[in-house]
């Protein structure tokens, strides 16, 4: 009975000690999302991964990535929105598809979500990027973001469906 | 043979005339500005509901165009320490004074509604808060391409009027 309970002790002492390893430990946030516009060294619209983890912000493509570090985010901005299923330039020439063909071809349309940030660079200089998502990516990010040190005008989801004008003054309050 | 030579001669002349403005029009130089960097401060919304990816699209696109077409040799960020050394400096302050999200499925499929505007009354001021030159732009983006391209439009508008300081 002793050799059970000997045994037993240390068993749940490391499963225990495990199990809240586990919650401090939180998976990064990642998700693939497209930089519409305003990272330094990447194209306008350019398909990568945005991964916030270890207190920074980082988009990677296959050829680059840039780093933002999540304390020098004055303003994170979720909004949705919605995108043509077929872009660039075949969706361009899918217009001139006849019999209104082309018209039909852009009723197909997926939503998605958007993440604006302004953040800070080493001389203090004000720098902004835009990114779209899937949808339920973008409130990750930034809850991720804001947990590791990033600042937002808008605190909550629930805030971000209010009068804008509100969101306006919050802005306002923040400068 | 007299008229052909008449005819000949007739055309050069006409050609020559009005070749002549095209010839004078590129030999002026497009004015640049004699300023040598200016500072662009972030888009203020004011009283317009303005959504945040207009705001930072509009203001990234105003860098990236008074870069290429501004005629400035430095062009520095809202905030950047750097530009208080600079001289001569130009300080862009830019407001919106309208907005119209329009929509790209309607923009498609009726082609003639769903267009996206957005107006600003951009003030270019020296250091000393002095203005130099006052305009109100308006962007657009009516059948082609997304909502956000209509910042773009006003960006090129903005270097475009920027070279006349």
């Amino acid at each position: 009975m002793k050799f059970v309970q000997a045994t037993l002790l240390p068993l749940l002492l490391f499963l225990g000690s495990i199990v809240s390893l586990s919650q401090t430990q939180s998976a990064p946030a990642a998700a693939e999302a497209v930089q519409v516009t305003g990272l330094t060294g990447v194209k306008e619209n350019t398909k990568g991964t945005l991964t916030v983890e270890n207190g920074t912000l980082t988009f990677a493509t296959s050829k680059s990535s840039c780093d933002v570090s999540a304390a020098s985010i004055q303003d994170v901005v979720t909004g949705t929105d919605s995108q043509r299923v077929i872009r660039g330039t075949v969706g361009t020439l899918t217009m001139l598809a006849p019999y209104g063909g082309g018209r039909a071809i852009s009723l197909l349309r997926n939503k998605i979500d958007t993440i604006t940030i302004q953040y800070r660079d080493s001389n203090g200089g004000l720098h902004g990027a835009v990114f779209t998502m899937p949808v339920g990516k973008a409130e990750l990010i930034k809850e991720s973001l804001l947990a590791q040190g990033a600042h937002t005008s808008i605190p909550s989801k629930e805030d971000s469906t209010a009068d804008p004008t509100q969101q306006s003054e919050a802005k306002e309050q923040l400068r | 043979m007299k008229t052909i030579k008449t005819a000949t001669l007739l055309w050069t002349l006409i050609a020559g005339l009005s070749a002549a403005p095209l010839l004078y029009a590129q030999a002026d130089p497009v004015a640049k500005s004699p300023s040598s960097a200016i500072e662009v401060e972030m888009i203020q919304p004011g009283e317009i509901s303005l959504p945040a990816e207009f705001q930072v699209a509009l203001y990234e696109n105003l860098v990236q165009q008074l870069q290429k077409e501004g005629g400035f040799s430095q062009v520095y960020r809202d905030g950047d320490r750097n530009a208080t050394d600079a001289s001569d400096l130009v300080i862009l302050h830019t407001a919106v004074t309208g907005f119209k999200k329009g929509s790209e499925l309607e923009r498609n499929l009726t082609t003639v509604g769903g267009a996206t505007s957005i107006t600003v009354h951009c003030k270019f001021t020296d250091r000393e808060g002095k203005v130099l030159l006052e305009r109100d732009i308006d962007g657009k983006v009516r059948f082609f391409g997304d909502n956000l391209k209509a910042t773009n439009d006003i960006a090129k508008k903005v270097a475009n009027v920027a070279t006349r300081i």
